[in-house]
């Protein structure tokens, strides 16, 4: 488990809160709990994999509310609930939203941990992601307009000739255009551009 | 010759007064034409007396049915002896005997103190019409002549009597027949009057009749419910057009068939026996007004009607007619009111044990959520330690601070359910004595859409001897209906034999009231010791609460609620409640 990782509980209770921290830190887990959903909003979440214990009952905004809040907020931190008492409907609709798991008190400290941990890897996958996200289109940013218009028909799988044609320019152009344009996205060859593309479309919606 | 002129001119002058005389007396018919006999008589006597120079003359005329008798008598100025005409009568008949055809044509009397020459001479042909006796004081009375003059005046007096007479008599009878004929004209014109009165009102009434008639023939034609009519045999005389609309048959279709086409086969055989027996005995075996039985449309459709129906015997034949309404609307709007009205009931009920179950379950996610809490936090406290102390790794300091915390959520977590008991007080039951069997019906009202819905046999076994039981209506319709109710849903599964829901009330060994709720149902699948566990259910949205509250009512009576396997299949639930030794008010 990465050192670096920070596991965010949020309870009312002091007792609990305490002793979550108590028990994450026997796994050498990092945490930081707060009472409320809105302390929890007010701190700015550090740069390092993490992940929200939370009960579903909580005073003022309750755990449910406060999920979709951070999904309209764009902040995709990946959330274990905890409740009082079991409800399949309310255990259903936070699994649908996204929740990692859904446990009810008191819960086998094995199966938090479990969670906990599936929860801290998602998000750093995610964080990776994004990354790399973050720099692939830095480097298709720095594309000129007429290397992307090249690159965008490279991959839909047009041969040189075809791309000079519909653009109207030689052959020869296309191929610097495109060599260019390779260079700059680091793509080693053809089809790790296609997959670098794909991953800007999936993550950031039109390459344009 | 010579010697005899004088002799001749008085010869001539007597012949000459006589011829007088009798021209006179011929004349007196004259005078007499259209006269009363009374002065027939007396110009007959004037006429005499005056002629022949008589001291009297007297005239009797026969009484005879329906004329008097006229005596009347004349005597001459120089007479001294007067008397009255009946008393001259009296004289007469002393004289000449009572029969006319007896008597001397001359006699001689004394009257008063001189003597009298007497002629009697009968009037009519045999003397018949009366008498007229005339007197003179003359020596030579009466002279040949003057019995000429005699004679002719009595033919003549007779003759003229009897013209008068006649006259009088045709004018009698005329004026008998005018009469006659006049009041018979009355009487026919009072006749005439009355048949023209009797016309009139015979007319007025046959008017009356034909209106009323007629007004009863729109009345009834126009009349909504079917109006139809039988003779004593049963067979239609008569139905009115309603009959199409509702029965489907055309007036003319049905008339003579039996009244019993217009019911289906069951009543049928119940119409024609009591009709048999009414006309038999007289005795009617149904209301007469506003009973309601079913009918059956031509097309075979059954649907209920109201029938009123009326006797009426015309020429010595009965006739009955009916009134039918048809009720369908009036029946569907009732069930339907009555439907709705049970479904609120349901509903009602429904919300009851909803409200009290969401209750429950908000007091049990409480409680879970209040307990909970501390329970996670000892349990999380044990587990970390249990870690450190596996990895050889658990420091005094650490394991002291676990600990406390342990020890601090294990006391508030039992105070935490100190709390919610202090919080939880008991409602106390309002008891009244009821009877059980009432109570059971109730709840078998209240629970009958389900039963009907998830074809639940129910059998009841109601003691009608108990006694009344000291109880709180609504904690014993929420056991009752809790048992019924797991009985319902015990039985959803069952499919290979009849879902049977058995309801027992008796008197148990020890007196107590005893009430049995026993299903063919799916029996206990978690074993009989757990069905009074709280929260333990079988079921997807049970909180696992019924039975346990249901108990714990139960005991609040005084009373005790087990389970127990039912032979072959499902569960008897039983409870009992003392019984009360006198009626409470």
């Amino acid at each position: 488990m990465t050192s670096a990782a920070i596991v965010f509980v949020v309870d009312d209770d002091p007792s609990v809160r305490s002793s979550l921290k108590f028990l994450l830190s026997t796994v050498g887990l990092h945490v930081e709990s707060f009472e409320s959903a809105d302390t929890f909003l007010h701190k700015k979440a550090p740069d390092v994999p993490s992940c929200l214990v939370l009960d579903v009952r909580l005073p003022g905004l309750s755990g449910l509310d406060f999920q979709r809040e951070l999904a309209a907020r764009k902040i995709s931190i990946p959330i274990v609930f905890l409740t009082g008492h079991g409800d399949i409907p309310m255990s259903v609709r936070a699994m649908k939203a996204g929740a990692v798991e859904f446990l009810t008190k008191p819960f086998r400290d094995q199966d938090l941990l479990d969670a906990v941990r599936i929860a801290l890897e998602r998000d750093r996958l995610r964080r990776e992601e994004e990354k790399e996200v973050m720099i692939l289109q830095r480097r298709f940013d720095s594309l000129t307009s007429r290397e992307r218009e090249v690159i965008s028909l490279v991959v839909s799988g047009m041969l040189n000739k075809q791309i000079a044609d519909q653009l109207g320019t030689a052959e020869s152009t296309v191929k610097v255009q495109r060599s260019r344009a390779l260079e700059k996205m680091h793509a080693e060859s053809l089809v790790d551009l296609v997959r670098m593309i794909e991953k800007l479309k999936g993550s950031l919606g039109p390459v344009r | 010759m010579v010697a005899q002129p004088r002799e001749s001119t008085e010869e001539i002058r007597h012949l000459q007064r006589c011829v007088s005389d009798l021209i006179s007396v011929l004349a007196l018919p004259a005078i007499w034409s259209g006269g009363e006999p009374s002065r027939i008589v007396d110009t007959l006597l004037d006429a005499l007396l005056r002629m022949l120079q008589l001291d009297l003359v007297y005239v009797r005329l026969k009484e005879t049915p329906g004329r008097a008798r006229i005596e009347t008598v004349r005597f001459a100025p120089s007479q001294e002896y007067k008397a009255q005409a009946h008393e001259i009568g009296q004289l007469v008949e002393s004289w000449l005997g009572a029969v006319p055809q007896e008597w001397p044509p001359l006699m001689r009397n004394r009257l008063g103190d001189r003597d009298i020459s007497i002629v009697p001479l009968g009037l009519g042909l045999q003397g018949e019409i009366g008498v007229i006796v005339t007197g003179s004081e003359r020596a030579d009375f009466p002279q040949q002549t003057e019995r000429l003059i005699l004679s002719v005046a009595a033919n003549q007096a007779s003759i003229g009597l009897q013209e008068a007479w006649l006259r009088s008599e045709q004018q009698r009878v005329a004026n008998d027949l005018d009469g006659r004929v006049a009041q018979r004209t009355t009487e026919l014109a009072g006749a005439i009057e009355e048949l023209r009165k009797e016309i009139a009102e015979r007319k007025h009434a046959e008017e009356e009749r034909r209106s009323s008639e007629e007004k009863h023939r729109v009345i009834v034609e126009a009349a909504n419910d079917v109006v139809v009519s039988m003779d004593e045999k049963g067979a239609i005389l008569f139905a009115n057009s309603a009959i199409r609309r509702i029965f489907g048959y055309d007036p003319a279709e049905i008339a003579g068939k039996s009244m019993t086409m217009l019911m289906p086969d069951a009543m049928q055989k119940l119409h024609a026996n009591g009709f048999q027996r009414y006309l038999s005995t007289g005795k009617r075996h149904v209301n007469w007004q506003g009973v309601e039985v079913i009918a059956q449309r031509k097309g075979g459709q059954e649907f209920p009607v109201e029938v009123s129906f009326g006797e009426l015997t015309s020429d010595g034949h009965k006739v009955f007619t009916g009134f039918i309404r048809d009720i369908s609307e009036r029946k569907q709007a009732e069930d339907q009111l009555r439907e709705s009205e049970r479904n609120l009931q349901m509903a009602q009920a429904e919300l009851a044990r909803v409200s009290r179950l969401t209750t429950m379950g908000e007091l049990a996610a409480s409680i879970a959520h209040e307990v909970n809490q501390p329970l996670t936090a000892v349990i999380n406290n044990a587990s970390a330690c249990l870690r450190l102390l596996a990895n050889r790794n658990l420091e005094n300091e650490v394991l002291r601070g676990a600990l406390e915390e342990i020890i601090a959520d294990g006391t508030r977590a039992s105070a935490v359910l100190a709390r919610i008991r202090s919080f939880i007080k008991k409602e106390p039951a309002e008891k009244n004595s009821l009877d059980i069997n009432e109570v059971i019906q109730e709840v078998l009202a209240l629970a009958g859409r389900e039963l009907s819905e998830n074809q639940v046999l129910v059998e009841q076994q109601l003691s009608t001897d108990l006694p009344f039981a000291l109880a709180d209506r609504v904690q014993l319709q929420q056991v009752l209906l809790n048992l019924i109710m797991n009985g319902v849903e015990a039985l959803t599964a069952v499919a290979d034999r009849p879902r049977l829901l058995r309801v027992q009330s008796r008197m148990d060994e020890s007196g107590d009231i005893l009430v049995a709720v026993s299903d063919s149902g799916t029996g206990f699948e978690l074993g009989l010791d757990r069905v009074f566990t709280p929260f333990v259910t079988t079921k997807a949205k049970g909180m696992g609460m019924g039975l346990s509250i249901s108990r714990s009512l139960v005991e609040g009576h005084g009373g005790r609620l087990w389970a127990a396997h039912n032979s072959p299949n499902g569960a008897v639930f039983s409870f009992t409640l003392p019984a009360t030794v006198e009626k409470f008010s």
